[in-house]
């Protein structure tokens, strides 16, 4: 039995305005397919729940199809509507033991709809509660207690014997595991997939994504009750698309997670719709986003763009005025101007050479919008280099640069400020990178005098100590005055911090801005850069020889060695899983395992091959003869002619 | 279900400990307020009539009817369901007492049963129509009707119709000395009834019903409402079984102390109506200084509230599974 949502829209009305709860939200689950939904709180997943069994409050006005099987069910009367619910569509309610009744022994009950639709006499239908309750785990003990007595997680799997009573067809699940430990987990996912393997259709309304991939088909991500991305449930951790699939995945703790929880930038509010008078309001009907601090009473703000485009990464000026509709890119369907998740920056086969010293090796790097990649390597591997060539700090000898989807090159030779805006850098020792003679204020006021960027009615007094309380420094008049030797070396990390922010870039180039800075105030440092990070929407380029700091803030890695890139891939799985015997080697040194790093005297260095030779376990003869290419593994790349699997990874 | 059995935990020792105090202080007011009255009975029974009564004849007489202080002797009795002799009727107190009683239960039961069934029921039915022109008429309604005293009722409804139509009785529990069938005699008491149980149902239906439409929509908001709902639940079903069902407790709340205050309750209504309760008896009894009656009436509707209360705490636990004693 297929079910079918099509162009579904719920408004709820509250006084003189509305909040539009969905819009135009269309999905599909096969038999024996299970489609998850995802999203924040307040995207409208419970209402679209609550629209397919009918439930839906009176102060609610929806538009669209929802159909079983071909046939509509969402202009039923309420008694059609009971024959089909619970019998073809089931839900199972989000938060537990609020949606038992208090006053009913819980087989009683599960029993119910079999004694009301008069499917079954009352020791029947007892009977088959119990067996129900029981295949879900419920010991006898509990079968006539009182919903009060039961715990999170058996409240839970009464609601599921409740809910699959009648066998219905579909089955709704609200949050399932929401309030449930590792292991109530565990079974209330076997239980969705044995569903799903006698052929009901599912739809699984969560926040938990690793769940959504681990068990549904098609994951349908919402936002503000539109879908902005649906994709294969495989792609969801790894490949999303929309900007907002990669945000979420990024604020999802799971076990595999290296770097320290993301969050999205700013908040999701209501989306109130307005209207102005009685006739031709279809015309002036539009939504906007409610933000707490302006209050938009008369509803003029034109909402017309993207609704994520606040708290994008990669908003550009397009995406407020230009209404987004869904876009197919392969199998996923997105909701994006800018076609998913953009690159920030593109090098292609950059390389760079100081006299007959080969700093770098041709080499590609991308940097999506909004993610933190860290290049980690040891000293001379040309991490500065290809930062300094990456924040067009130094030009490169061959290949190509593309900054936001334009030719770096050419646009540095035309107009070398307005990039230099855009890409903010702080260098490797920040007491050299301030000019000694300079106070605070100047230091930090010196690039808004350079770029004139300065709008009117605004003063460089205000502008500088806005920015230095963003890097939580002192505004005080007095401190704007001191000199850099004034300052310990944790402010005057922030002063620079302060002055590459404070035209507003989009790209923050930060080369080992931590390295001579002791622990606990390169800690604070850190903390701070990675807020800054969510807040502003920023891309970063990390730059580090500190694997375990690269472990904490990377979303991704590219280890660097002899001028290339030996292997990109996603922090955690590069570091958890390493393919290039390269990386395991900085890993194992990071551990204390490596005892000998260098191999003296080896000339195999200088060979025409793969330049990790000199120091290989798993030397092979092509090693010595080619220099392997960039190949990809899961989802790393790595340039080895012997990657390790993760198989070989436990052997050796 | 053991919770059921009886134990004798500390908890529920203490709670016998308290209502036995409790039991005691009452004794003690019932002795003791009742002779705080001013005036006695002598002079309430002498002060309008024309016999004058010497110093020494009115002395002989007070020492007759007054009680010596004595709480010890009055315990003693009490226990051995000695209540005394009425002054004013000279029959026991005991006999007064089962006399009136009867009609006042009638009364009251019947009031109460009516009222909470027809105040239950609309309560229910308005609240689910929440918003509605019908809810938001029967409030209104039923908010005026509230503001208006059982005594004002009373009086109208006596002159409609006892007085002008002439189709009830102004008067009695039953026709005196008429000697007719059991069948009869029912519908006699019926008749008599009718008058003073509609005042009191008038009077007790809007509490009834405001209680339990403000209940119900609490619970309606529930999620456990939205779950049977789901279910595909007829409508009546979740109505009751489901909602009203958990909307019940404050209504029986409400049952009790009614019922533990029926004396004082019903006393205006037995009064207009001139019924021969229990709200009577201890109006004339007042009026005469009939001290023992005073006394024994006071003690016992006083000792009703305890019990009433007693077997509150114990129906609580059967309507709400959640309300329990801690082992």
């Amino acid at each position: 039995m297929s079910f079918e949502i099509k162009q579904l829209s719920v408004i709820y009305k509250d006084g003189s305005h509305s909040i539009q709860a969905l819009e135009e939200v269309t999905i599909a689950i096969a038999p024996g397919k299970c489609l998850a939904l995802v999203g924040e709180s307040g995207s409208g997943k419970t209402t679209l729940g609550k629209a397919c069994m009918g439930l839906l409050p009176s102060n609610s006005a929806k538009e669209g199809e929802i159909s079983v099987n071909g046939r509509r069910i969402d202009n039923l009367k309420e008694s059609a509507l009971n024959e089909i619910r619970w019998d073809k569509i089931a839900m199972v309610f989000q938060n537990g033991a609020v949606n038992l009744n208090p006053v009913h022994r819980i087989i009683d009950q599960v029993a119910e709809p079999l004694i009301q639709r008069r499917l079954s006499g009352r020791v029947e239908a007892n009977l088959k509660a119990k067996e129900a309750l029981k295949q879900m785990g419920v010991t006898e003990e509990h079968l006539y207690r009182y919903p009060h007595k039961l715990s999170g997680g058996q409240t839970q799997r009464v609601l599921l014997a409740m809910a699959m009573i009648l066998d219905p067809e579909i089955i709704i699940l609200d949050e399932p595991t929401a309030s449930l430990d590792a292991l109530s987990k565990v079974f209330v996912s076997g239980v969705i997939a044995q569903f799903k393997s006698v052929g009901k259709a599912v739809l699984l309304i969560t926040h938990d994504l690793e769940m959504a991939a681990g068990l549904a088909d098609t994951v349908s991500v919402l936002y503000l009750g539109q879908v902005l991305e649906t994709l294969p449930a495989n792609d969801l951790l790894f490949k999303p698309l929309h900007p907002y699939t990669l945000a979420l995945g990024r604020s999802y703790p799971t076990m595999t997670t290296a770097r320290d929880l993301g969050g999205i930038k700013g908040d999701a509010f209501y989306r109130l719709v307005h209207q102005h008078g009685r006739h031709d309001q279809d015309k002036y009907k539009h939504t906007h986003i409610q933000i707490p601090d302006s209050s938009h009473k008369d509803g003029h703000a034109p909402p017309a763009g993207c609704l994520f485009q606040s708290r994008c990464t990669q908003a550009i000026d397009r995406c407020k005025n230009e209404k987004v509709f869904l876009n197919e890119i392969g199998d996923h369907s997105i909701r994006c101007l800018r076609n998913g998740i953009a690159d920030i920056l593109e090098l292609k086969c950059v390389s760079k050479r100081y006299g007959d010293v080969i700093a770098l090796q041709p080499t590609d790097l991308t940097l999506k919008c909004g993610e933190v990649f860290c290049l980690v390597g040891e000293t001379g591997s040309g991490k500065t280099t290809l930062a300094m060539i990456s924040a067009g700090m130094r030009n490169q000898d061959s290949g190509t640069r593309t900054f936001e989807a334009r030719d770096m090159d050419q646009w540095a030779k035309r107009e070398y400020r307005s990039i230099a805006r855009r890409i903010g850098v702080i260098y490797q020792n920040p007491a050299e990178s301030i000019s000694p003679r300079f106070s605070v204020f100047e230091a930090v006021a010196e690039p808004l005098k350079i770029h004139k960027t300065i709008r009117t009615g605004e003063s460089i007094e205000n502008r500088v100590s806005r920015v230095l309380a963003q890097v939580r420094l002192s505004t005080d008049p007095l401190f704007l005055k001191r000199y850099p030797h004034e300052l310990n070396m944790g402010a005057i990390q922030r002063v620079c911090i302060a002055r590459a922010l404070i035209l507003k870039p989009s790209l923050l180039v930060a080369d080992e801005p931590t390295s001579s800075l002791d622990p606990s105030v390169q800690a604070k440092v850190l903390k701070l850069l990675l807020d800054l990070q969510i807040e502003l929407g920023l891309t970063m380029l990390f730059i580090t020889h500190n694997i375990g700091l690269a472990r904490k803030i990377g979303d991704r890695i590219g280890v660097m060695l002899a001028g290339r890139l030996v292997e990109v891939g996603p922090a955690n799985m590069v570091l958890s899983a390493p393919r290039h015997p390269y990386t395991r080697l900085l890993i194992d040194s990071v551990r204390g395992l490596v005892k000998n790093p260098f191999k003296p005297g080896s000339e195999l260095a200088k060979s025409a091959g793969c330049p990790f030779v000199p120091r290989c376990p798993r030397l092979k003869d092509i090693c010595c003869k080619t220099p392997p290419e960039m190949v990809n593994v899961d989802h790393c790349q790595v340039r080895c002619h012997f990657p390790l699997t993760i198989d070989r990874l436990y052997e050796s | 279900m053991n919770a059921n059995s009886i134990h004798f935990t500390p908890r529920r020792l203490g709670l016998i400990i308290t209502f036995s105090l409790a039991a005691l202080a009452m004794i003690y007011l019932s002795y003791s307020l009742p002779r705080l009255l001013p005036g006695d009975f002598v002079t309430a029974m002498y002060a309008s009539s024309p016999v004058t009564l010497s110093a020494e004849q009115e002395a002989e007489l007070r020492a007759f009817y007054t009680q010596p202080p004595d709480f010890y002797n009055y315990l003693v009795k009490l226990v051995k369901f000695d209540w005394g002799y009425s002054y004013a009727f000279l029959t026991p107190v005991s006999a007064l007492f089962l006399e009136a009683l009867p009609w006042t239960l009638l009364l009251l039961g019947t009031a109460h049963i009516i009222s909470i069934s027809i105040g239950f029921i609309a309560g229910v039915e308005a609240s689910w129509r929440q918003d509605s022109r019908i809810e938001k008429g029967f409030v209104g309604g039923m908010t005026l009707l509230e503001g208006i005293p059982e005594i004002s009722t009373g009086v109208i409804l006596l002159v409609i119709f006892a007085l002008n139509l002439q189709w009830f009785p102004a008067a009695g529990a039953e026709t005196a000395y008429a000697k007719v069938s059991f069948w009869a005699w029912v519908a006699d008491v019926c008749h008599h009834l009718a008058l003073p149980l509609a005042t009191l149902v008038l009077a007790y239906i809007p509490g009834n019903f405001l209680l339990a439409r403000n209940s119900m929509i609490m619970v309606i908001k529930a999620p456990f409402i939205t779950t049977a709902r789901a279910k595909g639940l007829p409508s009546r079903r979740i109505r009751y079984a489901h909602a009203a069902r958990n909307a019940l407790l404050p209504l029986v709340t409400r049952f009790g102390l009614r019922l533990a205050f029926m004396i004082t309750g019903v006393l205006v209504v037995e009064r207009i109506h001139s019924y021969p309760g229990l709200g009577t008896l201890l109006f004339n009894a007042i009026q005469a200084r009939d001290l023992p009656v005073i006394q024994a009436v006071v003690l016992i509707s006083s000792l009703m509230v305890l019990a009433i209360i007693l077997a509150l705490e114990l129906v609580y636990r059967i309507i709400d599974p959640r309300i329990e004693y801690e082992r």
